[in-house]
């Protein structure tokens, strides 16, 4: 007989059988029977969280602004002001300070170098000749 | 049985690497491959208790082994060779147990088929058994996997880590001796 003919009558059928309902109760036990991993049971530990957790964000954040605001007035003073600076103009003391003669003459001209204040003197014909008299 | 065996799908293998449904996702994998993988193990180790055995020890070792499951490999391939291990590992130690070889302790197995209260097949499929049963290991489980389970050589190729070429040959090979077996026995 030719093996292809065996085959053909045998018909994938190997002639094997099992008891009667076996592979429902089979799988039933099964699944029943699988251990519990140690993997199963894990399960994410969430801790309370504290009192200063939960401010946290918000005190940084504070923090944060508080440190732009300074660094913003640190910037703000080293900056060259126009209104800091005394003009004469608009400062109506000073306008006065230096119209009144005594003043000017006290304060002003003891700032004036010598060398200007001669040339002053010689432009007002000043003599030095007379000085020696 | 070939086409029943395409069980993998996506979803199921997504099921199985969460932890929180894999062992409804295992369970789903029990109903499925239970009876092909049966039937594989059971034409190897021939009594249904034997099969019994290794088919709960396939279920369990995949089970406790289902982490290192990547899904790289298809689910079926990967349950199919645990159990063709479990099937192989049992036939040595029953060897061993009978200081006989491996074909030697199936073919003593095989004698016993007759009284098998699990056995009704006709003269003609004893007969195929037994011719089954004389061919070596690797034949004996290409031709089972091919014949009886219609499977690819592709897939079979994967479970076995032998090259289809090889086993088309050995396939080949098998059918030839059965058909020698036959005409021995005329």
């Amino acid at each position: 007989m030719k093996t292809q003919d065996i085959l053909s009558k045998v018909n994938h059928d190997s002639g094997l059988t099992v008891p009667p309902g076996y592979f429902d109760s089979f799988n039933k036990q099964m699944i029943e029977s699988l251990p519990v991993q140690p993997w199963e049971s894990e399960r994410p530990i969430v801790l309370p969280r504290s009192f200063w957790q939960r401010v946290r964000p918000y005190v940084y954040m504070a923090a944060m602004f508080a440190g732009i605001w300074c660094m913003m007035k640190m910037f703000d003073l080293m900056r060259p002001s126009s209104n800091n600076m005394i003009g004469f103009s608009n400062n109506s003391e000073l306008t006065a300070a230096i119209s009144n003669d005594e003043f000017y003459y006290d304060y002003c001209m003891s700032s004036l170098d010598e060398t200007t204040m001669y040339d002053a003197l010689f432009d007002e014909g000043f003599n030095p000749e007379e000085l020696n008299n | 049985m070939a086409d029943n065996l395409e069980y993998d799908d996506k979803d199921l293998v997504a099921r199985l690497r969460d932890t929180k449904t894999c062992r409804v996702a295992f369970g789903d994998v029990v109903k499925m491959y239970s009876e092909p993988l049966y039937w594989q193990i059971r034409r190897m180790v021939i009594n249904h208790d034997d099969a019994n055995d290794i088919l709960q020890n396939t279920f369990l070792k995949a089970w406790n082994s289902i982490e290192n499951f990547r899904g790289d490999a298809k689910l079926s391939t990967w349950l199919y060779k645990i159990a063709i291990n479990e099937s192989l590992t049992f036939l040595e130690k029953e060897s061993k147990r009978n200081a006989v070889s491996i074909d030697d302790a199936t073919a003593n197995v095989l004698n016993a088929i007759e009284s098998d209260k699990f056995f009704d097949g006709d003269e003609i499929q004893l007969k195929l058994r037994k011719a089954i049963a004389s061919l070596p290991e690797k034949q004996r489980l290409v031709f089972n996997m091919r014949y009886y389970d219609e499977m690819k050589y592709e897939q079979m190729s994967e479970i076995l880590g032998t090259s289809v070429g090889a086993l088309k040959a050995s396939y080949h090979l098998a059918v030839k001796k059965i058909e020698s077996f036959f005409s021995d026995d005329d």
